[in-house]
């Protein structure tokens, strides 16, 4: 039985410049109890073909043409009324709740029950209840989780949490937002089980809205693929995935880096650059730092050298909360270290005077998460550029300057004549990372420290960032060290893999060793959780939360460091 | 359940008692710093009113010693925090020998009467107006009228207090042009004194509104316009919720709580910021008592004055924040 009918959709946004075409002629069914995976890229049309069936389009958008028929009605023929109560009991949304989807200041079961209320006035207090704790129930929360507010939960509990709102009412059908984007791996697997499981307990249809391959292919039945607005592809997931017939399917699905899959990076020159260190004296060094937050130990002590004679890329992978941000932070002197110290090129970065702090910043330059807040929105993107390069005394001239900027936009892959000039909010995200990055080999770095660069970029950009920042240690011998959240590419782009867990080392050595075979049940639990874009392949031994929490546990017990060997130039100790 | 985490309330205490001596110090220092001696302006004002006064030096040594600011610096100073805690300001320069502390309680009732009651209705209908401007539902005709009474927060207080009093004293006469009480009623607590208090404030009040709701209604309007993008609110459309509902519950309020702790600076700075409307309205209260206090350089009403808009002030700031946890759960936690 068909659900949702779409007929030749089409979603228009008038702007000031021009009538943008959000989603072109789209038609699509899908069936009760399916699960349907929405994939592209941000801007491709897949939020706001989802949103087109509840009528909640961002202003200015609206439908210009086709039609949306959900269990057998037609959606915009719908009075606001009629619209306002179809949502929740026939279409609900559940969206990317780690963040700020709860009202903060109401409980949890509050903000289940208004949506009940809305829907059925008459709902007495105790079915009210009764429900809210069913709905909890389902998801895999305890029944105190009901009185408390969203900051008193974790994300992966407000994910739960927004889950349990989207069935409370068994609607059709059930549209997921991103549900798991903000979650780290181990949580996400759990999150999206129990999303599985309570959506075929009511039977509906879900639409899971997307940008990672692996995910589609653990979690959906059917793939939608969508670029600039229109439907390139729609079957069932296994044969797009094994035979896709559409190029942007095939960029898609190849485009995804797997632990010991083919490397995205251009092979290494002939002959590798000098590194940019001074001999004899290690670049950056840790001497049994810690870091402690009140009563929370961020991170152990903890001793390491990178000597730069050799460039390297060094990656520090962990959970959130694992300690390795807090070490990014340490190491760009942002933080003072509880204990120990925290030496470039011999000199503690805490005691240094004013000179030696300057050729510090100059010489330790940062890559972070956030395309977004890097730039001053007052300022053309040239200002982020020009600004450090005549500070540190790059230039020698206004042509000298600006030929230095139009080169290392080049060598990121932006084209000079469209990036300059602009403000930021005039690029994308992508756009700015890669202007970051160009900043970076502007000001000639010895080392640079990328913390989470690429994980709020769409995956298509992601491989092409990696191999810009690949490309400052391969053509231009910076060391880097690469922090993230995310084992394949660390394991395609490094030298040498640090695993935290708590703030401890749980494994370290060549990426080959330390995530192509893990010895540590850490890394192991860290690797099982990867969605792989093969539906045979499955998605880890299927484990419950339980379970995993347990490990988890014992592990917080029992610290043990498995060192994988080394490679010269860095030593952990 | 809901109650104030005990660290948090010492906190709040501490800081209370450090901003109160702190404040006390420097009023006591700011005038220190002016070169005019308070005992030179006594005397001339006794040499204008006689004409000349003989052994002016014996007598300006005397008035140095009744006002105690010959004695060391320390001493004057510990004397004085001293006296502050037991609002003990000293005698009055220009009224003497009033003490400067029955001059705030004769003046400090009207004042809190007034302002305080103005405050709250500016802080409601700014709010309200504010959080209406910025809702997509309001009417268009609501949302083109509010902008244009915005005019008036551009009036100077001093002018719409003029223009209420042509239009409704001198012209309608529905309100009486000066004063904060009648002459015809005594002071008590019954029906004719009361009437006329209320006649007598509602133009002051009236005028202190129209320019300053203005001031909380766009404050309102960015604050909403801010959680209007908060994830939870599109998720509130999304499970079908009432707009209604929407609107007081999850957006306003949210957007309400830095508007609350505006509302608590607001109190002290009040008194100042009232100054002149007290003036045309010969309105008895701590504004007139300040400015007449300015004008004759009468140093122990100026200390009292400032003491006591510090101390509303932080009195203010303190309730609030002990309120704040009981509107704002995350505030629990963080202590």
């Amino acid at each position: 039985m068909t659900v949702l009918d779409i007929q030749n959709l089409s979603i228009d946004f008038p702007t000031a410049g021009g009538v943008v075409h959000a989603v072109t002629d789209l038609s699509l069914q899908i069936e009760k109890g399916r699960r349907i995976g929405f994939i592209g890229e941000s801007g491709s049309g897949k939020t706001t073909t989802a949103l087109a069936v509840m009528q909640m389009l961002a202003a200015p958008g609206r439908v210009a043409g086709g039609q949306i028929i959900l269990g057998g009605t037609d959606m915009l023929a719908l009075s606001e009324e009629e619209m306002r109560l179809s949502r929740l009991s026939k279409v609900s949304y559940i969206p990317q709740g780690a963040m700020n989807s709860l009202n903060p200041i109401m409980r949890i079961e509050d903000q289940l029950w208004d949506g009940i209320i809305a829907h059925e006035p008459t709902t007495t207090k105790a079915d009210l209840k009764r429900r809210s704790d069913e709905a909890l129930a389902s998801v895999g929360l305890l029944p105190h989780t009901a009185r408390l507010y969203p900051h008193e939960l974790s994300g992966g509990m407000k994910q739960r949490v927004c889950i349990a709102m989207g069935v409370t009412l068994s609607p059709d059908l059930i549209i997921a937002d991103e549900p798991t984007s903000a979650l780290d791996v181990v949580t996400q697997r759990h999150v999206m089980q129990t999303l599985k499981d309570v959506q075929a307990k009511i039977g509906a249809a879900l639409i899971l809205i997307g940008h990672d391959m692996g995910l589609m292919a653990q979690s959906v039945d059917e793939l939608a693929v969508l670029k600039d607005g229109e439907l390139v592809e729609h079957g069932d997931v296994r044969q797009i995935l094994e035979a896709p017939k559409h190029p942007y399917t095939k960029d898609l699905i190849s485009s995804v880096p797997l632990v010991g899959g083919e490397s995205f990076l251009d092979p290494a020159p002939a002959e590798p650059p000098k590194g940019r260190g001074k001999p004899g004296v290690p670049l950056l060094a840790f001497e049994d730092v810690s870091k402690v937050y009140g009563n929370v130990t961020a991170l152990h002590p903890m001793s390491f050298a990178l000597d730069g004679e050799v460039p390297k890329i060094v990656s520090i992978v962990g959970q959130s909360g694992s300690g390795k941000s807090t070490m990014g932070s340490l190491m760009l002197g942002f933080n003072a270290p509880s204990t120990g110290r925290v030496l470039f090129e011999g000199q503690d970065v805490a005691t240094m005077d004013q000179a030696a702090s300057l050729d510090f910043r100059k010489n330790v330059q940062a890559v972070f998460q956030d395309p977004y807040a890097c730039f001053n929105p007052f300022y053309r993107v040239d200002h982020a550029l020009k600004f450090p390069f005549k500070r540190f005394g790059y230039a020698t001239s206004e042509t000298q300057t600006q030929q230095a900027m139009e080169d290392a936009c080049v060598a990121v892959g932006l084209d000079p004549a469209l990036i300059l000039r602009r403000y930021p909010h005039q690029l994308s995200g992508g756009q700015r990372q890669r202007l970051i990055v160009a900043r970076a080999l502007m000001l000639q770095p010895k080392l640079l420290i990328a913390d989470e660069p690429v994980s709020m970029v769409d995956a298509s950009l992601r491989s092409t960032i990696l191999k810009n920042i690949h490309d400052l240690k391969d053509r231009h011998g910076i060391s880097i060290l690469y922090i993230t959240h995310d084992l394949a590419t660390a394991y395609h782009v490094s030298d040498y893999v640090i695993v935290l867990y708590q703030g401890h080392v749980a494994e370290a050595g060549p990426p080959k060793q330390v995530i192509g075979e893990p010895q540590h049940e850490y890394t192991r639990l860290l690797i099982d959780s990867i969605p792989w874009p093969d539906i045979d392949r499955g998605w880890g031994t299927p484990t419950t939360e339980e379970e995993d929490a347990a490990r988890l546990a014992r592990l917080a017990e029992d610290r043990q460091t498995v060192m994988r060997g080394d490679i010269p130039g860095f030593t952990l100790s | 359940m809901t109650s104030i985490p005990l660290a948090y309330l010492k906190n709040r205490l501490i800081t209370l008692v450090l901003t109160i001596l702190i404040a006390a110090t420097l009023i006591w220092i700011i005038p220190r710093l002016s070169p005019v001696d308070p005992a030179e302006i006594a005397l001339g004002r006794m040499a204008a009113g006689a004409g000349s006064v003989a052994n002016s030096e014996e007598i300006l040594a005397q008035l140095r010693a009744s006002m105690g600011i010959d004695a060391p610096l320390i001493v004057q100073y510990a004397r004085y925090i001293g006296n502050v805690l037991v609002f003990d300001f000293g005698i009055s320069t220009a009224s003497f020998p009033t003490p400067v502390s029955a001059l705030i309680a004769q003046a400090l009732p009207w004042t809190l009467g007034l302002m305080i009651l103005s405050l709250i209705i500016t802080f409601i209908i700014g709010n309200a107006l504010g959080a209406f401007m910025a809702w997509d539902r309001t009417p268009k005709l609501a949302r083109v009228a509010i902008p244009a009474a915005m005019v008036f927060t551009s009036i100077p207080p001093i002018l719409s207090g003029l223009l209420l009093m042509w239009i409704f004293a001198a012209q309608l006469r529905w309100f009486p042009l000066t004063g904060s009480y009648g002459l015809n009623v005594e002071p008590g607590w019954d029906w004719s004194f009361v009437a006329s208090v209320i006649s007598h404030g509602t133009l002051p009040a009236l005028s202190i509104v129209i320019v300053t709701f203005g001031f909380w209604a766009l404050g309102m309007r960015g604050l909403m316009i801010s959680v209007q993008g908060e994830d939870y609110v599109k998720l509130a459309e999304a499970k079908g919720l009432k707009p209604r509902y929407i609107l007081y519950k999850y957006m306003i309020r949210n957007a309400i709580l830095p508007q609350i702790t505006a509302f608590a600076l607001k109190v002290g700075l009040l008194i100042a910021g009232q100054v002149l409307v007290e003036r045309i309205f010969a309105y008895n209260g701590m504004g007139k008592l300040l400015y007449d206090a300015i004008l004759n350089q009468d140093f122990p009403v100026i200390q009292g004055v400032s003491y006591v808009i510090i101390l509303m002030t932080a009195l203010s700031v303190f309730i609030v924040d002990l309120l704040y946890p009981l509107i704002d759960p995350r505030i629990r936690r963080e202590a």
